[in-house]
């Protein structure tokens, strides 16, 4: 993935988080918050964090129907983030034991899922 | 509103006076013999929120649920003139299950043994060489479940012999019901929970807040302050069956910046979508198993379907106004699903434990204190139900 742009112009920086976070389905997103690394979830957050407010203006200027590819991918990365805040910023040390009544919340429709 | 004192309960109120105060007997938490009587004389007789109109948009959708503790499935259908109609999911012949999918769009019903075929309103269409039985077609029809509509919500009610109106049922809370965003909503996002814990168990843990302050200590952590450290509600109301709450928010409580973030994005959403922040700190529990809070940001729905004595599934519904409209409501929708699934992720485990401990058959009793009122209620209220139809049968049938 190095070096390859899959992003819009601007959020080159959370290239690097495409491959684990750029989701497709809500499911997807909190599983994959449950079987990261807390290295991981607070490396995502704290390069997010910031990024997530012109990300969204940026998305928010066209359809949702007609994000392109990067685009999509940039708004699954921020899907994802909704969840990864919760555990860094919310949880914190607490998201391990947490995670244990999480994995039995199955999400089995969502809002932003594909239909 | 926000800052406040938590009510206290004051046992001259007349809606709650005759609830008392004294030990709860446990044996309704655990045992089989008063789940077969909450089967009969509560779910088998009363209004049950089972559906949302958006899961049948148009003529011919229809639906299938499973109402595990009245061992029925029923058929819901839109028929072609938009007409909502519920029947046991039954073939009039011999009793084979009718449909076999959860949902789809189809006007015409073949059941797979002999293939009759029902129509969406319920009558018998067509049976094969049908000239050899010895009843007419018009006596064939599916038999009818009642059903009806408020605020979108779609319920049911089993006893053949209803003469109560949903309207009726619901009393004042069908109008304010009829002001939350459910009433609008024209889809859905949804998770499930599976629990080894009675249906009533587990429904009170959401009805009291005595245990915010040590099973959600980080997720809970605006709902308790200095002024109320246990976050009591401001106000508890009793209406028949069913009661309602008006949840306390700590004033001082200034959210985390990105939850903050999170927050103004589902707060622009709702303004856009010309949601009523009136009611957005109200709670309705809707008799006997289905309660809803009134935040346009949070507008979610819990069920609890009782499954056996100690067992039930959860069902949690955030109802949205039409389509995600861009990348930040998507976005708000996303994690306002996710902030009520985490707190819902940490009550799971402890209401579990409880179970355990009732099932033992350790106590004959458990306590509630004053502001687990609403809890108290709802044993009372069942218990009054499963009382009269036990004095009915007693009695040879007759209603009292
Ligand atoms: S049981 Fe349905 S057609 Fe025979
Ligand atoms: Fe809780």
């Amino acid at each position: 993935m190095m070096g390859k742009t899959t992003l819009p112009e601007g959020f080159s920086e959370l290239e690097r988080f495409v491959p684990d976070w750029a989701v497709t389905h809500s499911a997807d997103r909190a599983a994959r918050r449950l079987d990261s690394t807390s290295e991981e979830r607070e490396a995502f957050f704290y390069a997010a964090n910031d990024l997530a407010a012109p990300a969204l203006a940026l998305l928010d200027s066209k359809p949702l129907a007609e994000l392109d590819e990067a685009e999509t991918r940039l708004m699954q990365l921020m899907l994802s983030l909704a969840h990864v805040a919760l555990a860094v910023e919310i949880q914190g040390d607490d998201e391990s034991r947490h995670a244990v009544g999480a994995r039995h919340m199955t999400i089995t429709r969502a809002s932003a899922d594909p239909r | 509103m926000a800052n406040q004192a938590p009510q206290q309960v004051s046992l001259q109120d007349e809606a709650i006076a005759n609830l008392g105060t004294g030990p709860i007997p446990a044996g309704p938490y655990y045992r089989a013999d008063y789940f077969e009587l909450e089967r009969e004389a509560v779910f088998r007789r009363t209004w049950l929120q089972i559906a949302h109109l958006s899961e049948l948009p148009e003529p011919g959708s229809f639906i299938v649920r499973r109402v595990d503790i009245a061992r029925a499935s029923i058929l819901i259908t839109r028929g072609r003139d938009g007409q909502l109609r519920a029947f046991h999911n039954v073939c009039t012949h011999r009793g084979t299950e009718l449909v076999s999918e959860e949902a789809g769009r189809r006007s015409l019903f073949s059941c797979p043994y002999h293939m009759w075929t029902f129509s969406d309103d319920g009558e018998l269409r067509s049976a094969p060489d049908f000239e050899r039985f010895y009843v007419d077609k018009s006596s064939c029809s599916l038999p009818r479940v009642a059903v009806e509509v408020c605020a979108g919500l779609i319920f049911i009610n089993l006893d053949p012999d209803t003469d109560q109106s949903l309207r009726d049922f619901l009393g004042p809370i069908a109008p304010q019901l009829e002001k939350l965003p459910v009433a609008r909503a024209t889809r859905f996002s949804e998770y499930t929970y599976e629990i080894k814990a009675n249906w009533k168990l587990t429904y009170d843990n959401f009805q009291e807040n005595y245990h915010l302050r040590f099973i959600h200590p980080r997720s809970g952590a605006a709902a308790v302050g200095s002024d109320n450290p246990f976050g009591y509600p401001v106000k508890f109301g009793f209406h028949g069956p069913h009661r309602t709450q008006t949840i306390w928010s700590n004033p001082e409580a200034a959210p985390k910046p990105f939850q903050g973030f999170a927050f103004g994005k589902a707060l622009e959403a709702a303004l856009m979508d010309g949601c009523e922040m009136a009611l957005a700190k109200d709670y309705f529990a809707i008799f006997p198993n289905f309660f809803m809070l009134g935040s346009p940001m949070t507008p979610f729905s819990h069920c609890v379907i009782p499954i056996a004595p100690d067992r039930s599934r959860g069902v949690i519904r955030m109802y949205w106004i039409g389509e995600d409209r861009n990348a930040s409501q998507r976005f708000a929708r996303e994690y306002q699903m996710a902030t009520a699934r985490d707190v819902h992720a940490e009550d799971r485990e402890v209401i579990e434990a409880g179970q355990r401990g009732l099932s033992s058959g350790a106590l004959s009793h458990i306590h509630m204190q004053e502001q687990e009122v609403l809890c108290r209620h709802l044993f009372h209220s069942v218990d009054t139900m499963v009382n009269a139809y036990q004095a009915q049968k007693l009695a040879g049938g007759e209603r009292v």
